[in-house]
C-alpha cells in the first residue's frame, strides 16, 4: 500500500492513458469490442479501429424516433441501453474522463507539449467559472432534445431537418481527431449540400480548431464544456469509485486546487462533504498526489482505499527528499 | 595599570541580552533530563549569535523580514539571506516601550527596540514588512524613522475569497520584482526551483522530527524543538540542515535505547498562541519544568513555518510563484484573519495526531489578535472535550510565580486524569 501511496502518479497515469488510448482507438483491429454504450469518446466515425462506441452518439441515434415508438419495444431497448451506460459509470465513475477518454488524453498530451516548450498556461477567470459550468448541461439537453425533435413535433413547432439527427457528433472534436489517429482525415470537411449541414459542419471545424489551440494553453480546455461529463455526473453518486476527503485533516492550503486541471475549488475549500467527485471532476487523482496531509484525500473503490495522500508520498513526488539537487529534475 | 573604560549603551545592551540568552541556554542544558548531545550545536549557535554577537552572513545580502509571510524561497533564489526579525529579548522590549504605546505587544516592541538600538550582528540591508497585524503594519513606519528601508508588502486579511488569492499572488510577484531590482539579479527558473527544494528539504526534516513526537515515548522536548525551529530565523540554511540531521540521527538511536524526555504519566501538551521566540521561552520552559512535555505546537515561530510545503504542478517561474503565494496565504492559521476556523481545526487535529492531553494557549499582553481569538478557541476546545489553559504573559523576567502556579495546577489536573484512565 505504501508503495502505491508513494507512487509518481503522473507517470502511472500517463502509462494507463497510453494503454487505454491504444485500446479505445486501435482496439478494434485486434477484435476488441466493448459495446456501444461506453461513457467515453470511443468514436463511431472510427469504425474499424475503435474498441467500443460512445454512448452519446448512440443515444442521439436512439432518440430519433416518433414518441409512440418508445411505448413499445424501442422504449425498453432504450432503457436497457441507458442501464448499461449507467453500469459502466458505476464501475469507473468519472475516471473514464481522467484515465480512458481519448480526447482527455489528447489534451493532456498537448499540455505536456506546452510544458516542454515552457509556455505558461492560462486559466479561466474565476469570476466566470460558474457560468462556464452551465454550458455542458445546455449541450447535454440540446443533444438529447434535437434528435427527438427531428422525428417529433414539440409544442407545435415544426419538425427539425434531418441534418440534426446527431447534432453533438457534428460538433464533437472526437469525430475529426480520433479517425485522424488511424490515418483517416475524411472527417475534416464542410458540407455545403444544405444550410443545416453547412452550419453544423462549420461549427465542427471551428470547435476542433478551438480544441487544439484551447487545450494547448488551458489544461483540459474542452472538458469544461463536455456533455458526457454532465451525463456521467447524473449517475456519479452511486458509483463504486470515489474521491473522498476527510475535512478534519484539511488545512485548506490549496495544493490540491493548484494541481487540479479543472480548477475545482471545492477540493480545497469544502471541509464538510466526504464525496468530492464534483461535476467537473475527472478523477485524475492529481489532487490526492498533491495533498501533503496524511489520509486527507483518498481514492476509494467499493469501500476500499486504493490510493491516499501521505506526507511521505508528497515529499517524494515533490522531490524534497534529497538534499543535493540535480539541476533539472521533475520536469 | 589596567585601563578603565565606561561601558557604552550598545555594550550594555549586548551584555544584558547576553545575560538573557545564556540564562535560557543554561536552563536548557542543565535542568532537563536526558539532554540530546546533538543539540549542543544549536546551543552554541545561539551563544555565538546572542552572547558573542558573531555575524553569520558577513558577505551576503541580508533581507530582513518582519513576519512569516515573506517567502524565504524567493530570497534564497536571489542568493540573498532572509533574516526574520521577530524578537524575543526583554532588553529590546524595554527600549521599544519608549517608542510604542504602553499596551503594545512585547514582540513588536522588542523588534522596534532592536532597530532603534541599531545593534545587529547581521544587519539587514533592507526590510520587507507584510501588512499582517495592526502593530507590525504600523511598526514599519517607526522603524523607517531610524533610517532603515522598510518595504511594505500587501497581505490580505481575509483568505477564503478568490480575490485574496489573486491579490496575494500579485503582491508576491511585485515583491519578487522589487527584490530583483534591489539585488540586481534576475530570477531564473532553476534558481527558484532549487530554493523551493532547499526549503522543502528543511521542512521534510522538521516533519521527520515531528514523527518522534507522535510516539508514545517522546525523545525530544518541545523546548529543544523551539530552539531548532527558531534557529531557522537566522541560521545558514545548509548548516541548519546539517545540525538537524544530526539531531535526527541521535533521536533514532535514542528510540532504540528508549531514552525519553518525559515520564509515562507526563501530560502531552499542544502549545498554541503568541510565538515563543528566543530567549523568551518562559512559558514553554515552565510547562516542561512542571513535568509535562510539549508534543506539538501551533505558532508562527515553529509549526507554521514548517508545516506546509510549496506544492508545484508546473515547475516554471509563474507556477512556482503562485504556489509559493498560496502556501503563505492559504495554509496560514494566523489570527489576523477575519474568521479563523482553520486554526481551531489545526489545533484539534494536532491534539488527535499527537495524542495530546491538553492545550496551553499563551497570548502576549498586547497581542490583540491572539487575545481576541481566545474566546472562540476556548469554546471550541470545550466542545471537543479538550482541556485548555489560557495564559497571558509578557517578556518580563518577573511574574514567574503566578504563572507557574497556574501551569502546575493545570498539568497536575491532566496527570490525575491520566492516572485515572490508567
Amino acid at each position: 500500500m505504501k508503495k502505491i501511496d508513494n507512487m509518481n502518479l503522473n507517470k502511472v497515469r500517463f502509462t494507463i492513458q497510453v494503454i487505454t488510448f491504444l485500446l479505445i482507438v486501435y482496439g478494434g483491429y485486434i477484435g476488441l469490442d466493448l459495446g456501444d454504450k461506453l461513457p467515453t469518446f470511443a468514436c463511431v466515425f472510427n469504425p474499424e479501429g475503435t474498441g467500443g462506441k460512445c454512448y452519446l452518439g448512440m443515444i442521439q441515434h436512439d432518440l430519433d424516433h416518433p414518441w409512440q415508438a418508445f411505448l413499445g419495444f424501442a422504449g425498453i431497448a432504450f432503457l436497457i441501453s441507458l442501464f448499461i451506460f449507467v453500469l459502466w459509470v458505476w464501475v469507473l465513475n468519472k475516471a473514464w474522463c481522467g484515465y480512458v477518454c481519448p480526447l482527455g488524453t489528447m489534451q493532456d498530451w498537448l499540455t505536456s507539449l506546452r510544458k516542454k516548450l515552457k509556455v505558461k498556461f492560462i486559466e479561466y477567470d474565476w469570476a466566470n467559472r460558474e457560468s462556464i459550468k452551465k454550458v455542458k448541461w445546455i449541450l447535454l439537453i440540446l443533444l438529447l432534445l434535437l434528435p427527438f425533435m427531428v422525428s417529433n413535433s414539440l409544442l407545435g413547432l415544426p419538425k427539425l431537418p434531418g441534418g440534426l439527427t446527431m447534432p453533438f457528433c457534428d460538433i464533437c472534436p472526437g469525430r475529426m481527431l480520433i479517425p485522424a489517429f488511424v490515418g483517416d482525415f475524411n472527417q475534416f470537411y464542410i458540407d455545403f449540400s444544405n444550410p443545416t449541414d453547412l452550419i453544423m459542419t462549420s461549427l465542427g471545424m471551428i470547435v476542433v480548431g478551438l480544441f487544439i489551440v484551447g487545450s494547448f494553453f488551458k489544461k483540459r480546455f474542452f472538458c469544461y464544456f463536455c456533455p458526457m461529463a454532465a451525463f456521467q455526473y447524473i449517475f456519479s453518486k452511486q458509483s463504486l469509485f470515489k474521491l473522498y476527503k476527510d475535512g478534519s485533516k484539511c488545512t485548506k492550503c490549496g495544493d490540491c486546487y493548484n494541481a487540479c486541471d479543472m480548477d475545482i475549488l471545492e477540493i480545497a475549500d469544502d471541509i464538510k462533504n466526504k464525496n468530492l467527485v464534483t461535476e467537473d471532476c475527472t478523477l485524475c487523482l492529481k489532487c490526492v498526489a498533491a495533498c501533503p496531509e496524511e489520509g486527507c484525500l483518498e481514492a476509494n473503490f467499493a469501500g476500499k482505499t486504493i490510493f491516499k495522500s501521505t506526507k511521505e508520498g508528497f515529499i517524494l513526488r515533490m522531490a524534497m527528499n534529497q538534499q543535493i539537487q540535480k539541476e533539472s529534475n521533475n520536469d | 595599570m589596567t585601563k578603565h573604560s565606561i561601558e557604552t549603551p550598545k555594550e550594555k545592551q549586548n551584555r544584558h541580552k547576553a545575560m538573557e540568552a545564556i540564562n535560557t541556554i543554561n536552563t536548557m542544558k542543565d535542568e532537563f533530563k536526558n539532554p540530546i548531545a546533538a543539540m549542543d550545536a544549536f546551543y552554541e549557535l545561539y551563544e555565538d549569535v546572542y552572547c558573542k554577537q558573531k555575524a553569520l552572513h558577513e558577505d551576503a545580502i541580508k533581507v530582513g523580514t518582519m513576519c512569516i509571510q515573506i517567502p524565504s524561497e524567493i530570497i534564497y533564489a536571489f542568493d540573498a539571506v532572509p533574516i526574520r526579525l521577530c524578537n524575543g529579548f526583554y532588553t529590546d522590549d524595554e527600549i521599544g516601550s519608549d517608542l510604542l504605546p504602553q499596551k503594545a505587544c512585547p514582540l513588536v516592541k522588542a523588534t522596534v527596540g532592536h532597530f532603534a538600538s541599531g545593534n545587529f550582528s547581521d544587519k539587514p540591508h533592507f526590510v520587507y514588512s507584510p501588512t499582517t497585524c495592526d502593530q507590525k503594519t504600523k511598526a514599519g513606519a517607526t522603524i523607517e524613522g531610524f533610517g532603515y528601508e522598510v518595504i511594505d508588502v500587501d497581505f490580505p486579511r481575509m483568505k477564503e475569497s478568490e480575490i485574496s488569492r489573486e491579490y496575494f499572488r500579485q503582491s508576491i510577484k511585485e515583491f519578487t520584482v522589487d527584490l530583483s531590482r534591489r539585488i540586481g539579479k534576475k530570477l531564473t527558473r532553476k534558481r527558484l526551483k532549487n530554493a523551493v527544494h532547499k526549503i522543502g528539504y528543511a521542512q521534510s526534516l522538521y516533519h521527520k522530527l515531528c514523527e518522534y513526537r507522535k510516539k508514545e515515548h517522546v525523545t525530544i522536548s518541545g523546548n529543544d524543538m523551539f530552539f531548532i525551529t527558531n534557529a531557522f530565523f537566522f541560521d545558514k540554511i545548509d548548516s541548519w540542515t546539517e545540525k538537524t540531521q544530526r539531531v535526527l540521527e541521535e533521536l533514532k538511536q535514542r528510540e532504540k535505547e528508549n531514552i525519553t524526555v518525559a515520564a509515562k504519566v507526563s501530560p502531552r501538551i499542544v502549545y498554541t498562541g503568541s510565538p515563543p521566540i528566543f530567549p523568551n521561552y518562559k512559558i514553554p520552559m515552565l510547562i516542561e519544568q512542571s513535568d509535562a512535555v510539549i508534543v506539538a505546537d501551533e505558532t508562527c515561530s515553529s509549526n507554521r513555518m514548517f508545516n506546509d510545503m510549496v506544492a508545484v504542478d508546473e515547475w516554471n517561474i509563474y507556477g512556482m510563484l503562485d504556489s509559493i503565494a498560496d502556501k503563505y496565504l492559504k495554509a496560514c492559521t494566523c489570527p489576523i484573519f477575519t474568521k479563523n476556523d482553520d486554526r481551531i481545526r489545526r489545533i484539534i487535529d494536532l491534539v488527535k495526531t499527537y495524542s495530546a492531553d491538553g492545550v496551553i494557549y499563551q497570548a502576549f499582553a498586547g497581542c490583540t489578535v491572539y487575545e481576541l481569538e481566545q474566546r472562540s478557541v476556548l469554546e471550541a476546545m470545550e466542545k471537543a472535550g479538550i482541556p485548555i489553559l489560557y495564559l497571558e504573559s509578557d517578556y518580563s523576567p518577573s511574574q514567574g510565580g503566578q504563572l507557574s502556579t497556574r501551569v502546575e495546577a493545570f498539568i497536575e489536573s491532566l496527570k490525575m486524569k491520566k492516572r485515572k484512565q490508567g
